[in-house]
């Protein structure tokens, strides 16, 4: 689904490249962390995948086109069918949830009888079908986070890429966007996620990307935030409500989450293991059909 | 994207920029209004042309004393020549008859003429009564010949006035033009900053090219619309009151009539609105990244 094949990007005004030499390839239906300090590369990674920037040096394909040669009026169709998320949100706070998720297809142009059903049908799917027509600064953070999931959800992307979704959340409201981007993964998409939350990627035991000023350290399978094996869940997360645990067991000998950098482990190249079956407790059936709507 | 939510997103547009919307449609009003003050001015020319051109001729004044020979060599040359495609001869009654006839509203020009004043002549129709010139140089000082006229020649004072009137209204127009431009390249400006969250989620969705600028381009042709029919109005209400109140009364010459004030109107509506379109899109470039 996605394939950078040793792709390099500097900035005009940057002295250092913020990714340098990065190849990866991330089959349909994974998913998987991006992890690294700040400034190791990650939004640029994402950004390189939507198009916001172009690759210096190397190929990026997604959805098996080189993203580099789509002609600039095809960019809109890329975006339909990938996805996004931020730490910020970016709601439009003039607009009631409801409307916030209906303008993603609005704008696209989708009958307005599509508009209609997908929208409430989605709203329910991130559990705030009775929020409908609130308005953003009338939700909590988490809460606006889930509009703005259902926004990147509602056009059924092939491929989520979230930018620390959590930044701005608690703990245990964080649990539940992981939760939601877990059924979202489900569903069959693709979902990438930047993250600095150590908690949820131990938790998860997915495959993990990490970059360190912009080279690509580490690409583990079932991986915690940092190379070396992580404590249980239970004191990993103090907060931690109704996620089960990993289904891959983890290693028992606890290390602090701020492992230093040198332990890291060098890149393992190829593919990772796709998207682990069905953590336990993320909502079920809804999410399970086949992803609807154009999807290129 | 469908008309309901881009209607809805020009109405917010609207609502955030309402000032500014404001003095864009009233700056592109007086810009149509003046062009189409031009496009009537202009009407009013080809009016009285069509008026003058089917009664002013070229007017051979002939002599008391010319003879039955020399009328007659005269007649032939006139015959012959290609630039002239009629020749009609008018006796001193006849000529008397139509002075009269010209000059009906004012008695006191008519009161000490009889006919015996006027010479007796004759009235050439051009084959292209522009190049009447040409005509008056080759016959004035022929035997029998008093004097050539060209009547336009007398209607050069009015011409030039009108002339001069449609140049300024245009050139009024142009300078709202360009105002009107600054106006709405800053009003695209405002409204594009106002709208950054907006652009970002539609192009971050998906959203074609097309579609993010429409509403900017909304914005403006619906002030362009706005402007074009205040001005089709003035139009209108300078038709009703001035033309038909006041100048029919004054002029000896027909005036333009509605037709002319509905293509004026109908042009000034659609410059209003491909004009502030197409500016609106020239100013895109600059501020929306796409
Ligand atoms: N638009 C830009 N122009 C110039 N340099 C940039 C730009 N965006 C990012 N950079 C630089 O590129 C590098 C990588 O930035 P990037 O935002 O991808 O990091 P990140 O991993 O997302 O960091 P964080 O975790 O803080 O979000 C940094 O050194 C940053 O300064
Ligand atoms: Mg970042």
């Amino acid at each position: 689904m996605i394939v950078l094949d040793a792709v390099s990007k500097w900035y005009p005004s940057g002295i250092r490249p913020a990714l340098s030499d990065v190849s990866v390839e991330i089959a349909a239906g994974e998913f998987v962390f991006l992890v690294g300090p700040s400034g190791s590369g990650k939004s640029t990674l994402l950004r390189l995948l939507l198009r916001e920037e172009r690759a210096s040096a190397g190929q990026v394909v997604v959805a098996g086109r080189d993203v580099a040669r789509i002609p600039d009026r095809r960019v809109p169709r890329l975006r339909r069918i990938v996805g996004c998320v931020f730490q910020d949100y970016r709601l439009l706070p003039n607009r009631t949830v409801a409307a916030n998720v209906a303008f993603a297809l609005d704008v696209i142009g989708r009958p307005r009888h599509v508009v209609r059903s997908i929208v409430p049908e989605t709203l329910e799917l991130v559990g705030l079908g009775e929020k409908a027509q609130s308005y953003p600064d009338e939700l909590s953070g988490g809460e606006q986070q889930r509009v703005a999931i259902a926004r990147a959800f509602v056009g059924r992307p092939r491929v989520l890429l979230a930018d620390e979704p959590t930044g701005n959340l608690d703990p245990a409201t964080s649990l539940e966007i992981m939760d939601l981007l877990d059924a979202v993964h489900q569903a069959g998409t693709t979902v990438v996620m930047a993250t600095h939350n150590a908690a949820l990627v131990d938790a998860m035991r997915r495959r993990v990307l990490e970059l360190s000023d912009g080279v690509l350290v580490r690409d583990e399978a079932g991986g915690g935030y940092d190379t070396a094996p992580v404590p249980p869940l239970a004191t990993a997360l103090p907060t931690a409500p109704a996620t089960s645990p990993p289904t891959s067991p983890p290693s028992s000998a606890p290390v602090p989450a701020s492992a230093p950098s040198s332990a890291r482990i060098p890149v393992q190249p190829g593919p990772g293991v796709p998207g682990t079956p069905g953590v336990p407790g993320a909502p079920p059936s809804p999410w399970a059909p086949a992803p609807r709507g154009p999807v290129g | 994207m469908r008309p309901g939510p881009l209607a809805a997103l020009w109405w917010t547009g609207l609502r955030r920029n309402l000032a500014m919307t404001a003095s864009v449609i009233v700056t592109i009003t007086i810009c149509l209004a003046m062009l189409g003050a031009g496009l009537l001015l202009r009407a009013q020319v080809h009016t009285i042309d069509r008026y003058l051109l089917g009664q002013l001729e070229v007017v051979v004044d002939l002599t008391d004393d010319i003879t039955a020979a020399q009328r007659t060599d005269l007649e032939d040359r006139l015959h012959s020549d290609p630039a002239i495609t009629a020749v009609r001869y008018e006796s001193k009654q006849q000529v008397f008859d139509r002075f009269r006839r010209d000059f009906r509203g004012s008695p006191d020009v008519v009161a000490g003429v009889g006919p015996e004043d006027l010479p007796a002549a004759l009235r050439l129709t051009l084959a292209d009564p522009r190049a009447s010139g040409d005509v008056v140089v080759s016959y004035t000082g022929l035997d029998g010949v008093e004097g050539v006229r060209d009547q336009r020649a007398l209607l050069q004072p009015l011409y030039r006035f009108l002339d001069a009137f449609t140049i300024g209204a245009f050139a009024l127009a142009a300078v709202q033009a360009l105002a009107s431009f600054a106006l709405i390249y800053t009003m695209i400006r405002i409204s594009a900053h106002g709208r950054r969250r907006e652009t970002a989620i539609m192009r971050l969705v998906g959203a074609s090219n097309g579609t993010i600028r429409a509403p900017f381009v909304l914005e403006s042709a619906v002030a362009g619309v706005v402007g074009g029919l205040c001005a089709a109005g003035l139009l209108v209400a300078a038709k009703i009151l001035l033309v038909d109140g006041q100048f029919t009364r004054q002029s000896t010459f027909p005036l333009f009539g509605w037709s002319a004030v509905w293509e004026s109107a109908a042009a000034v509506l659609a410059v209003g609105l491909l004009a502030s379109a197409a500016m609106a899109s020239l100013a895109l470039r600059r501020h929306l990244r796409v």
